[in-house]
């Protein structure tokens, strides 16, 4: 085991883990919250695997993620968007927190891969992972009332 | 379709498929003739759905 282990798996098992307690009790509102961020914790947990096993063919399972995770809150958002008008969720802190720790990892595996094309790819992950989840958050808090028909 | 609505057709497909011909180049593990031709193609396809998107989001 090695430090990047340590790391997917303390993300993984803590993060992941927290995400999905949210995800299965508690109203609603704290529910949907959670199911955006399992998507945002779980991807930095599969780039740090990625870096662990030394296999960078798997950084992609990260990025399908970052990308489809966000899409799925959005579907929420729009399937849900009734139920959530009535009582919104507020999770900035939890929101923005997460963000920090993908963007934490990201940095930590760009120093160790160094520049490179691995890297650019890196950071447009991160950039998806970050960007969406934002976006995903603000939908769900109500942000984009004023598209529900666009 | 005016000289000038082509031009500015053309040049804002020739901007998608330039990004998205990047991206491909960034997020495949090797570079070669074959991911090169095939990321061409892709981005060709990539530009003209791109176009049609932002036109059906924002208009002409």
């Amino acid at each position: 085991m090695n430090g990047w282990t340590l790391a997917a798996t303390v993300g993984l098992a803590g993060g992941l883990g927290t995400a999905l307690w949210g995800v299965a009790t508690g109203p609603l509102r704290r529910r949907v919250v959670a199911q955006n961020l399992s998507t945002a914790l779980a991807c930095p947990g599969l780039l740090l695997l990625s870096q662990a096993y030394g296999r960078p063919s798997y950084v992609d399972l990260g990025l399908v993620l970052a990308l489809l995770g966000p899409v799925g809150t959005l579907v929420f958002a729009r399937l849900l968007a009734d139920e959530l008008a009535e009582d919104p969720p507020r999770a900035w802190g939890p929101t923005w927190a997460v963000a920090g720790l993908g963007a934490a990892t990201v940095i930590a595996l760009c120093v160790a891969t160094g520049p490179s094309r691995a890297m650019v790819k890196l950071l447009v992950i991160g950039a998806l992972l970050i960007g969406g989840n934002v976006i995903a958050s603000r939908a769900l808090s109500g942000g984009f009332r004023g598209v529900r028909r666009g | 379709m005016s000289p000038r609505t082509t031009l500015l057709a053309a040049g804002e497909l020739a901007a998608w498929w330039a990004g998205f011909a990047l991206l491909w180049l960034v997020l495949i593990s090797t570079v070669d003739t074959l991911e090169r031709v095939i990321g061409a193609a892709a981005a060709a396809l990539g530009a003209l759905a791109a176009r049609s998107a932002r036109r059906a989001v924002s208009g002409p």
